[in-house]
């Protein structure tokens, strides 16, 4: 396994970097703090209550630190969270601040989950390297680590442009490697990426990580149309729960994947056959 | 006879030196107004422009102003990027510390910026750092006001203090 650990250490305050770095080097999921309560590492098989209670300046440090201290180059809070050096997801919870009716900020953080970015090179090795496929999974399941194993065996094969909308996938610091002809479009959102992707990078194929809005579908379809290959993630424990989720259809209805890997909590896989939905 | 009037030529000499060195001072705070001015500037552009994060958005800064202010900025970004503290307003409290000699009225403009930055969204910050700068100018405003008569003034006023002594004393 490979991970951005010293990126991931110099987030955390002084008082827990010791501590986080003795115990969760080895098989570090997440990080979780909340005010007032201890520390907790989420390790692949067993949660630690690190002895240190988390102080509000704790939680400043974290964001301020991930954010490089600009708000406005995280645009993300306003969505729930921010993205650190390394690519570690850093999501936010806490007093929203609401405005027109969108949610712009987060006025009192009160706790944070910080998703350790990890890279496993090898782990998508019998997975199919031709064709669209969308990898399924809940939360956790490992679907942007497999991503990320794909992304850079199919750029042996030809240019791939991953539309990282988050910046996990391969962040700014280049964590991890990403391939002999991998282009990275980070910050944009992943229809508007996907895009200027097809416009101007002439891509053999196009990654995107999550997809959760119709737009973001819409963008797919119209790739799919052009002769691109396409790799996405999505939230699902299975094919059929995206039939049932309205965002998905189009998606489904125009067969722009006809295969998707499954991950299992239980670090399972299994390939699905997609089905056109009429 | 000779100690007396090395006495009064001493008395002169500190006297006038006062005088100058008030003017010095006055000097050195409008440029460094002047500098924190540009620096403002060019950090607002750089900001509309490209989001800049804020340590280098200093480091950017910094290239408008040179000796104090220069200093100042480059080791605001050093600060932001050794993560010293949880925000940047003990950052910059920190680093204003630490940086010697930097004039009064702009340690106070400084101070009041480091209360501002990274605290609120895009528009926010280009509104405090416009009106930081807005701040500098009426305080140069001041300062500047009949500023060539008041140097000459202070000055002269020390020589004269200097001379009235050495010949009360003498």
């Amino acid at each position: 396994m490979k991970c951005a650990w010293e990126p991931f250490l110099s987030v955390l305050p002084p008082g827990l970097r010791d501590k986080v770095d003795k115990y969760g080097k080895d098989e570090p999921v997440e990080l979780r703090l909340r005010l007032g309560q201890p520390a907790e590492l989420v390790m692949c098989r067993t949660n630690r209550s690190l002895d240190k209670r988390v102080t509000e300046e704790d939680i400043r440090y974290v964001v301020n630190t991930a954010s490089r201290y600009s708000p406005w180059a995280a645009s993300t809070i306003g969505k729930g969270y921010v993205t650190a050096p390394g690519g570690h997801r850093i999501g936010i919870c806490g007093e929203c601040v609401i405005k027109d009716g969108t949610m712009t900020g987060i006025r009192t953080v009160t706790s944070l989950c910080i998703r350790i970015a990890r890279d496993f090179p090898g782990i998508g090795k019998e997975i199919p390297t031709k064709g669209s496929l969308l990898i399924l999974g809940p939360p956790g399941a490992g679907k942007t680590t497999l991503l990320r194993d794909l992304i850079r065996m199919r750029s042996i094969a030809g240019a791939i442009t991953v539309v990282d909308e988050r910046g996990e996938l391969f962040s700014s610091g280049q964590a991890f490697d990403t391939g002999p002809r991998t282009d990275i479009l980070t910050g944009c959102s992943k229809a508007q990426g996907i895009e200027i992707a097809l416009r101007t990078m002439g891509p053999k194929c196009i990654a995107v990580d999550e997809i959760t809005a119709l737009e973001d579908c819409q963008a797919l379809i119209n790739a799919a149309w052009c002769g691109v290959e396409l790799l996405a993630t999505a939230h699902a424990e299975k094919v059929d729960d995206l039939h049932k989720r309205a965002i998905y259809r189009p998606l489904l209805s125009c067969g722009v994947f006809s295969q998707a890997v499954v991950l299992g909590r239980d670090r399972f896989w299994r390939m699905e056959r997609m089905g056109i939905c009429t | 006879m000779y100690i007396k009037l090395i006495g009064a030529g001493l008395i002169l000499a500190g006297c006038g030196g006062c005088g100058i060195r008030i003017a010095m001072l006055h000097r050195r705070e409008v440029a460094a107004l002047h500098q924190l001015v540009q620096v403002l500037d060019g950090m607002v552009c750089e900001l509309e422009y490209r989001l800049t994060p804020l340590p280098e958005l200093c480091r950017l800064g910094s290239e408008y102003a040179t000796g104090t202010v220069q200093r100042f900025f480059i080791s605001l970004a050093d600060a932001m990027d050794a993560q010293l503290s949880p925000d940047v307003r003990l950052c910059t409290a920190t680093v204003l510390n630490q940086t010697k000699a930097m004039p009064l009225q702009t340690a106070m403009e400084l101070e009041n910026l480091g209360q501002t930055l990274g605290r609120y969204d895009l528009q926010g910050q280009i509104n405090a750092l416009r009106q930081c700068k807005q701040s500098c100018l009426n305080r140069l405003k001041g300062l500047e006001h009949q500023q060539t008569q008041r140097l000459r003034s202070y000055q002269t006023l020390g020589f004269c203090a200097g001379l009235a002594l050495a010949i009360l004393l003498f």
